[in-house]
């Protein structure tokens, strides 16, 4: 295995994402047991300055929906974007540097959230819209793939999420409105999307099928990057954001049933002609559609007014977050077993040691999904009985109650982020053997012109 | 004329469809007629000429003129030979014209434009209408004359930094319509600090009206708790904040205890 310092193209600086990602994996898997445990095991473990369960709370937000999310982005941008314009990267060294700028300031982001580390944040995200710009005008092909659409569109509503979140605060809605902006375009708008060039790739290249629609491509991806930004606000129902941007985001978020529709019936027919009978990739690329499936649903699920009440400002906003992030994690996770063979000239062995390690990841991540959709709705089902039957049990008085109902769940997220953080190392294992002693095969030429 | 089709597709080894669709191509492109195109290809004479693709065939005459000095008792084998190769070409080259067509051109500023027209969207509306409407109600609140002392917005900065607001939330929603509620409007007017302590998950207990109950009204009885919660309640887990100065956690109980002091 040969790693440069310097990459001189696409496919060298694939490699490091390649290994980047398991690595970060790990991180955010590790710091999310930990911060559970805190939650669990507050009354028996030490507290101080990094140590409990606030600070690990930010921290987790950070490792996991920042840092994870850049790194998927830095591995989709080098490796698919040049690959579906039909040529090589325009301005190469300036995206080099500003990817790796990206994952350092999104590493920053861990250890200090201060004004200066957002405004990075935003200079190399304008930069990196600047240079996906530039190669997107300079595309070879007749017409732009699908996944160069969905990266594209992932990084310029990045760029706008960062933009707004440094907005100033005039009145108290402000917060609600820019934190649930900049939550919705970051987890519910531009993680999908992310996704969903992932998965464009690989239904098609990685299952040696053809694209079943076009049209229904489109439809998805401008759906999506108009619908999603806008679905979030509904979670503050009855707050004080103005009444028609709730019911606005009420009606935007039943209208994504017609994106979701497009985009799975394109899989289902683009993955029938699966030439390769890639059945391991299929069956995961199968399950990281489930998960987003479910999540789109659930999320336009809980447009229905009966349902805002409950499901408002509780775990079930997280697990729709989360369900998107499972999602690409999934499918980034299959991009880089589908590259080892590629980029390094190794076969991925698929011993039941491996598939031990994709399966418990999968099981984890989705056993994680439904048990903070199990706590949202019995949280937010206590509240609701309480206020009505005159026990308020928002309030430290009755939250006894509540407590008592969704402890449980509590404690069974700890268990499963720990078996996320065991999972995640199996699946670390699996590339670095693959990486380093996988059988030789041969090495793909990244790009012609 | 389908017999001529026939043979000419017999004699390229090609589907008769496709021989049709491309001497029709072809007729269009020299500006003949489908019939001459079909009988200079089954004769073995290359149409070509009258075409602009015409250039690759007419290369290789010099190497016909060869074969033909050395052996010219196989001159007809020796021609026919050539004149294969010749329309197999023709035929490849418009095949490969028609697909082109049909493939069509997407333009990448149309792409960019619209993916920026939903951003510049998004950033405006977000931007303009909501704040311009909220402020309207604050201004016309009863409330907006509430001070707010220096110590509450250090304490409200100490939240900040210990995130309370993963757990805790001040959306009372339901029971106490936010936007009646006074002392949730009068933070407008204070400081960025005290806005930050929204909270987006109702994890924990609603602290929009902590000075309004008991016993979370009492500074004692917060210090106590925040300083070792089990000493009061063992069930519930919270952070035991014995790492965070004494002053610090003095502006953090006087920053708890502004909370809903002018909701009553």
């Amino acid at each position: 295995m040969k790693l440069k310092l310097i990459p001189k193209n696409e496919q060298e600086l694939s490699k490091f994402f390649v290994i980047l990602f398991p690595l970060f994996l790990i991180l955010s898997s590790a710091v999310m047991f930990v911060k559970n445990s805190y939650f669990t095991f507050a009354n028996i473990l030490p507290h101080n300055a990094i140590f409990n369960y606030g600070k690990l709370a930010t921290i987790e937000s950070q490792v996991s929906f920042n840092l994870l999310t850049s790194a998927s982005l830095s591995l989709l941008f080098v490796y698919l974007f040049s690959k579906s314009l039909g040529r090589k990267m325009v301005l190469f060294p300036l995206a080099f540097l500003t990817l790796l700028g990206l994952i350092g300031v999104s590493f920053l982001g861990v250890i200090v959230q201060n004004s200066l580390v957002s405004l990075l944040t935003i200079l190399i995200l304008f930069g990196l819209t600047g240079i996906a710009t530039i190669n997107v005008l300079a595309k070879k092909e007749n017409t732009i793939f699908s996944s160069a659409q969905h990266i594209y569109g992932a990084i310029v509503i990045l760029f706008v999420a960062t933009v707004i979140s440094r907005s100033s605060l005039e009145i108290y809605s402000d917060q609600i409105l820019v934190s649930s902006l900049t939550s919705s375009l970051i987890n519910m708008t531009a993680i999908p999307l992310l996704f969903m060039s992932a998965i464009y790739f690989l239904m098609t290249k990685g299952l040696g099928a053809t694209l079943y629609s076009k049209t229904l491509s489109s439809i998805s991806f401008w759906g999506f990057l108009f619908l999603l930004p806008w679905t979030s606000f509904k979670y503050y129902y009855g707050s004080v954001l103005p009444n028609w941007l709730e019911n606005v985001s009420i009606y935007l978020s039943l209208s994504l049933i017609v994106p979701l529709l497009a985009f799975v019936v394109n899989f289902i027919q683009s993955s029938q002609d699966n030439n390769d009978r890639s059945d391991r990739l299929l069956s995961q690329l199968n399950f990281s559609m489930i998960v987003f499936t479910v999540t789109t649903a659930l999320h336009v699920a809980s447009s229905f007014a009966n349902l805002l009440p409950i499901l408002g400002l509780t775990n079930f906003v997280y697990a729709i977050k989360f369900g998107y992030l499972s999602s690409l994690i999934i499918v980034v996770m299959s991009l880089i077993l589908y590259l080892i063979p590629k980029l390094f000239g190794r076969e991925v062995s698929y011993t039941n040691f491996d598939k031990l390690g994709l399966t418990a990841v999968n099981i984890s991540l989705l056993l994680y999904l439904v048990n903070n959709l199990v706590i949202g709705i019995n949280s937010g089902y206590s509240w609701n009985a309480g206020a009505n039957a005159g026990n308020p049990t928002i309030y430290g008085e009755g939250f006894q109650i509540q407590w008592e109902l969704i402890s449980v769940n509590f404690m069974a997220n700890t268990f499963i982020s720990l078996l996320f953080f065991a999972s995640a190392g199996l699946y670390f294992i699996t590339t670095v053997k693959a990486i380093s002693s996988g059988a030789v095969t041969t090495v793909e030429e990244m790009v012609s012109s | 004329m389908s017999d001529l089709v026939n043979k000419v597709a017999e004699l390229l080894n090609a589907p008769v469809d496709l021989v049709q669709r491309s001497a029709e191509a072809r007729a269009v492109a020299s500006g003949t007629t489908v019939d001459a195109v079909l009988s200079s290809w089954a004769g073995g004479e290359s149409v070509a000429s009258a075409a602009p693709a015409a250039e690759a065939p007419k290369e290789e005459a010099p190497v016909e003129e060869e074969v033909v000095e050395e052996a010219p008792v196989e001159e007809e084998v020796v021609e026919e030979a050539p004149a294969e190769e010749e329309v197999v070409e023709v035929v490849g080259e418009i095949v490969e014209e028609e697909v082109f067509l049909e493939v069509e051109q997407e333009s990448s500023f149309a792409f960019i434009g619209g993916v920026v027209a939903i951003a510049v969207f998004t950033f405006l509306l977000a931007f303009s209408i909501p704040k311009n409407q909220e402020l309207a109600i604050v201004n016309d609140s009863l409330n907006n004359k509430v001070e707010t002392t220096n110590d509450v917005i250090k304490g409200a900065q100490v939240y900040n930094e210990l995130n309370c607001q993963s757990c805790h939330t001040q959306n009372v929603r339901a029971l106490i319509p936010d936007t009646q509620n006074g002392r949730v409007l009068s933070n407008k007017f204070a400081n960025e600090a005290l806005i930050k302590t929204v909270g987006d998950l109702r994890t924990a207990p609603d602290l929009s009206t902590n000075n309004t109950r008991e016993p979370t009204n009492n500074s004692q009885w917060l210090k106590r708790y925040l300083k070792d919660s089990t000493s009061v309640n063992r069930d519930i887990p919270h952070p035991s904040y014995t790492f965070v100065s004494e002053s610090d956690l003095d502006y953090l109980i006087t920053y708890l205890l502004s909370l809903g002091e002018s909701n009553e």
